[in-house]
């Protein structure tokens, strides 16, 4: 007789359990960053509470937390549409920076005197375009040859950072401010292709797209056909033959949609922030963080709002605790904090997928 | 129930032998279903002892015990006149005694000499490639089993894959060998092949039980039968005191408990298919096929599992193209047009696979309602709803509400929603395909949705059930046909044939009288 | 004058391609099991940071690099943990592991931050043989680790091709459903090879910080080279000797812009480091049939969560 401890999977879904899983893994998180904070010789309570008031207590903060997050919400989308479907496209860094290229070009070269909203629009839609074509050839070759997203959306990634850092620092390209020889920068966009900003603040009109965006994502998975068809080729490809859904064609279109949210998210920060291709600006590891974003927020379309939010703030604030005076908080806190609580979450998700069943039985039972 | 004394019984071996290993009185219970009731078995060094039954009669789950996968609740399992415990196939392994799968256990991308020492304790860290081939040749040679042990296993045939596994059996030693339904996945040539590797083995003094449901092979190459039926040994009997015709009454006779119910035909043909075949793996596993359904009647397909019916059910269902042949429906050619073409004539199709071909799991009861219908850019749920609700309504489904997952419904009640959504599509056009409608069931359940499909049958529906019930093909059906290897054994009015006739055909021996 | 600027290039490329290789090798390791681990880069900073404290605190070299390796070890393990025992997504884990390492490294290299170690793998030269034009530089005077490094991928091939260890780890890779019924621990042999790639990151990592830039530099240090490493499995196919093949191509071309730009080709230094990535997609689109795939592609199970008998 033997005690065999086992995992079922769970079929029911619990809100209260979707919610309190992420609540407890950023809790333990923000345990474990004590830990090494004060291994390091800092007082965790004092770090975290100078965290929270800098990145969402004070006017700056929180503008520029929610700054940070818009990026972040598009990043997290482009890793929840494909995540759901175990399509899993961490391609969403190089696609970032594609819809950049794509964006800022579209602006310097088509935008200069037309009404902003045309000029921003033509920016946004370019850098869509830009991220899904990045996305196509992994989506090709996995619908086609079944060959692994995960390499080929990495590989591009690469490719296209240094495709970007090439246009700026290695070229006089159309991107680059032809004045700036010592220290190379991007051309600035004319002011027809900006985001306006709101009062003195850093926050722009991005915020308000991305959420745009979020709903009509939202409405995408939910009631239309094409997120219908994800949602059933994600959950059971055999089922999905039966009613006549093609898979290939499924495939293809969630990479490309990742893609081209990924491309967004490089566009809304070319109009928001820098106003040029900026690579030293854009690469922060958006991309990565997106899928972090996405993981955390269970890949619901509003819960990533609110995570962005989160975690675009754990970031900007760690970046201003660098220049107050007093104790000197590393930057690196809301780094390490981040990879920490995706860990937590990561495990703590198994409570969610999993029951744990413990039987008492005499050998392991293959049907 | 102890198993009945036949006449002129006789043990294969001389008196005094030690059996290889034997079964003394085991019982196996899972839960809701008595799986071995009291069964006992002996096999002998040398001889060829088969164990004889339908699906669900239990013989899966003796031979399990028998290799260690399974442990009795109740009984002893002895190697050798010496009582066993076997907590692992491993365990089994180790006393010699092997089992080789319906569904071979083989790493593709290995070699053949890879796969056979895979996990065998006895080899050396570095192991030495030219004496393990040398020795899995010898032993390939020594038994009649001719095999490459350089060769890759993806580039070999399903019959040279078994042979593979036969050789990793012996290769570590096994005297005791279990072959569970050998031949399901042969062709005729390499069963052949097959038995003459079993006497060869036998000659060498090995044991082996076969598990098999067909009758003709088990009385070629068997020494003594063990027929059971649901559980319990019908019968124990050496085959030269036996026909084929005596085992197959041990293995399906029994009263027909359900209710007969019959409808009455318009005659106007709803499903044909002419000469249907369809190729798996480089083998037809429907051959040749013809059928007719006609509205207001229901036919049944009979047969053990593996003999055809999924690959049937699906090229039906416009899944997989057939490789030959037509499909009609309603007198419209809808051959190979897939899925959609079919439903848009009026077919419904309940598959057994009901959690993942039928129903969407992580997907709510409403939204699986949606999976067959006709979409459009928006899913319209308004309607599905109200849909789904009157079904759980009407199918006493026992659920949460609409939202629920498919995924937490018992078997029972994702059946109900399966059929609901599949019946309540169209009207009297509607062709049905149903496989395995009730199994896993319980009573209530299963009566009820029998009760369904008569109720669509009286409506002018033409149904096809596939099952492996027997009693509820004969109970439900007008029409009775059976499949065996993918190709029409039998068919004809159900009242018209009889019981030992279905079951001869069911276990592959042909008949004197035409049908 | 070109014959020295490619002598070094190759040179100095063999030096680059050793952190490559470890780090290529443990990952080889590991997704042979069948678990993919994108942490590398995580693993390796992790390493590099514990090898250079190592190094400051104690002088010595040896330790430092042990320092180094066991705490890339240490740190895979939260790896193995989720996503072996508790089944967790591997993707997410992996980049999850990045991101905390890098964090987790920076955050400990504050105390350190900018310092310098005087420490340096002394090259071993091979006597006369390091005399030979062009081969003899490049091939018989290079430091231990480099020739470390090549027996380690020459055992690494043994171990899987010819052991019998190996050939479960293979099968495990796989199917983890044969291996399982025929008596090996996929969940044992799963956890040993992640923790073996995050012991060889850790090298990797330990040797870049203690060898090539013997300083310590928030985000200079390893630039990347645990991604190459990821690209550089792919591209050799699973391979332990091609991996080293290809990680010496991969190093050259992080190399050959100086050697480059003075044979007067100019090529940008940026569409040099693009390479390795290149050649990946590349040899994924060639070889990237399903008919291939099946001969010579990832293990079958790579990526997959074992669960006996789920349904």
């Amino acid at each position: 007789m033997s005690f065999q401890i086992g995992l079922e999977r769970r079929y029911e879904r619990s809100w209260l359990r979707n919610a309190v899983t992420p609540l407890l893994s950023v809790f333990g998180a923000f345990v474990c960053g004590a830990i090494f904070l004060s291994v390091e010789g800092f007082n965790p309570l004092t770090v975290y509470k100078a965290l929270f008031e800098v990145g969402f207590t004070t006017r700056f903060g929180l503008t520029d937390s929610l700054t940070v997050a818009v990026p972040l919400i598009l990043t997290g989308l482009a890793a929840a549409v494909p995540f759901r479907m175990n399509l899993f496209n961490i391609g969403a860094e190089g696609q970032l920076y594609l819809g950049a290229i794509f964006g800022s070009w579209a602006g310097l070269t088509l935008a200069d005197g037309m009404p902003t909203i045309i000029g921003v629009g033509i920016v946004l839609v370019a850098g869509a375009i830009g991220g899904a074509l990045w996305a196509l050839p992994a989506a090709v070759f996995k619908a086609y040859y079944g060959t692994s997203e995960i390499i080929t959306t990495l590989m591009l990634t690469f490719v296209a950072l240094f495709l970007m850092r090439y246009l700026i620092f290695g070229s006089m390209s159309l991107w680059r401010d032809k004045e700036s020889a010592n220290f190379p920068q991007g051309r600035k966009l004319p002011p027809s292709a900006r985001f306006e900003l709101w009062s003195d603040t850093r926050l722009h009109w991005g915020l308000i797209v991305a959420l745009g965006i979020v709903v009509v994502v939202w409405v995408l998975l939910r009631f239309t056909s094409i997120g219908f068809n994800m949602n059933v080729v994600g959950s059971a490809p055999e089922a999905a033959r039966y009613a006549g859904i093609s898979v290939s064609r499924t495939i293809i279109i969630a990479l490309l949609i990742s893609g081209a949210l990924g491309g967004l998210a490089g566009a809304t920060e070319v109009a928001g922030r820098a106003y040029a291709l900026d690579p030293n600006g854009l690469e922060l590891g958006l991309g990565f963080t997106g899928i972090v974003v996405a993981s955390l927020a269970r890949y619901n379309p509003f819960a990533i709002v609110v995570v962005a939010t989160f975690l675009g703030g754990l970031r900007s604030a760690g970046l201003a605790l660098q220049g107050l005076p007093g104790e000197r908080v590393p930057v690196e806190v809301s780094l390490m904090l981040q990879g920490a609580i995706l860990l937590f979450a990561i495990g703590g998700e198994v409570f969610s997928t999993y029951r744990l069943s413990i039987e008492r039985s005499s050998a392991e039972v293959t049907a | 129930m102890a198993s009945p004394e036949l006449p002129g019984l006789e043990k294969s071996s001389s008196p005094g032998q030690v059996a290889a290993i034997a079964a003394d009185n085991v019982t196996k219970r899972f839960p809701g279903v008595l799986a071995n009731d009291s069964v006992s078995f002996t096999v002998y060094p040398g001889e060829v002892h088969t164990i004889l039954g339908e699906n669900g009669a239990g013989k899966s789950t003796l031979a399990a015990m028998l290799c260690g996968l399974y442990q009795p609740d109740v009984g002893q399992i002895s190697r050798n006149g010496v009582p066993v415990r076997l907590r692992s196939p491993r365990e089994g392994l180790a006393n010699g005694i092997g089992m080789v799968h319906q569904h071979f256990r083989l790493v593709d991308r290995f070699t053949v000499s890879e796969n056979v020492i895979l996990g065998d304790p006895d080899q050396p860290r570095l192991l030495r490639p030219s004496e393990i081939h040398e020795r899995v040749a010898a032993i390939g040679d020594q038994f009649g089993l001719p095999v490459n042990p350089r060769a890759v296993i993806a580039d070999l045939t399903v019959g040279e894959r078994q042979r593979v596994e036969i050789v990793k059996m012996l290769y570590r030693g096994a005297d005791v060998l279990l072959l569970d339904e050998p031949t399901a996945v042969l062709t005729p040539k390499e069963v052949e092949a097959l038995f003459e590797t079993v006497r060869t083995m036998t000659a060498q003094g090995k044991a082996l039980v076969f598990i098999s449901h067909k009758l003709r092979e088990v009385m070629e190459v068997s020494d003594r039968v063990t027929v059971m039926r649901a559980g319990a040994v019908t019968g124990e009997i050496a085959t030269a005191d036996t026909s084929e015709r005596h085992l197959a009454e041990l293995m399906v006779g029994r009263p027909v408990e359900t209710e007969v119910r019959r409808g009455v035909s318009t005659g106007a043909v709803a499903l044909e298919a002419q000469g249907l075949t369809v190729i798996e793996g480089g083998q037809a596993v429907v051959d040749n096929a013809t059928l007719i359904v006609r509205r207001g009647e229901i036919v049944g397909i009979a047969g053990v599992a593996g003999n055809g019916q999924r690959p049937l059910a699906r090229a039906l269902a416009g899944i997989v193209a057939p490789e030959e042949g037509s499909i009609e429906i309603h007198g419209t050619d809808v051959t190979g047009k897939g899925p959609l073409a079919a439903r848009a004539e009026g077919l419904a199709f309940v598959p057994e696979d009901r959690l993942g071909t039928g129903l969407v799991p992580g997907l709510s009861i409403t939204d699986n309602m949606i999976l067959t219908r006709k979409r459009s850019f928006f899913v319209d749920r308004r309607t599905a709803r109200a849909e789904a609700a009157q079904a759980i309504d009407e199918y006493e489904i026992k659920t949460p509400g609409t939202e629920a997952t498919a995924g937490v419904l018992s078997g029972g009640n994702s059946q109900k929603v399966l059929i609901a959504r599949e019946l309540g599509s169209a009207g009297e056009d509607q062709v049905i395909i149903l496989s395995s409608p009730t199994r896993g069931l319980d009573i209530g359940a299963a009566e009820f949705v029998r009760g369904l499909l008569h109720e669509a049958r009286l409506r002018g529906a033409a149904i096809l059930v596939i099952s492996e019930d027997l009693d509820e093909v004969r109970s439900l059906s007008d029409q009775l046909v059976v499949l065996y290897r993918g190709g029409i054994a039998l068919s004809g009015p159900t009242d018209d044939l009889a019981l030992e006739d279905i079951g001869l055909a069911m276990a592959g021996a042909q008949n004197e009288k035409e049908s | 004058m070109n014959n020295a600027t490619i002598v070094l290039t190759l040179a100095a490329a063999v030096g680059a391609a050793v952190p490559i290789a470890l780090a290529a090798l443990g990952e080889l390791l590991s997704e042979k099991a069948g678990v993919l681990n994108l942490g590398v880069e995580g693993m390796m900073l992790v390493g590099a940071v514990t090898a250079f404290q190592t190094g400051s605190s104690s002088g010595n070299l040896w330790l430092a690099l042990f320092a180094g390796t066991l705490a890339g070890g240490l740190f895979s393990l939260i790896h193995a943990f989720l996503t072996i025992t508790l089944r967790a997504n591997q993707i997410v884990s992996g980049l999850a592991l990045v991101i905390f390492g890098t964090g987790l490294s920076t955050f400990v290299g504050k105390s350190v931050e900018g310092k310098a170690l005087d420490t340096d793998f002394t090259a071993i030269r091979w006597g006369v043989l390091a005399d030979i034009p062009i081969l003899g530089p490049v091939l018989f005077d290079q430091d231990p680790m480099v020739y470390t490094t090549i027996v380690l991928a020459v055992l690494i091939r043994l171990y899987l091709n010819r052991t019998s260890a190996g050939l479960a780890v293979r099968a495990v890779g796989e199917s983890p459903a044969t291996a399982d019924s025929m008596g090996v621990s996929v969940s044992g042999v799963r956890y040993a090879h992640v923790v073996l790639g995050g012991l060889f990151a850790g090298m990797a990592g330990a040797y870049l910080v203690l060898g090539s830039v013997p300083a310590w530099s928030q985000g200079a240090t390893t630039a990347g080279i645990g991604w190459i490493a990821l690209a550089l499995v792919v591209f050799a196919s699973w391979k332990p000797l091609r991996v080293v093949l290809g990680a010496f191509l991969f190093g050259f071309s992080r190399r050959a812009n100086f050697w480059l730009q003075g044979e007067g080709v100019d090529i940008p230094a940026e569409f040099l480091t693009m390479l390795p990535y290149l050649f990946t997609i590349a040899v994924l689109v060639i070889w990237g049939s399903r008919d291939m795939q099946r001969r010579a592609g990832a293990p079958a199970a790579l990526g997959t969560s074992y669960v006996r008998d789920e349904r």
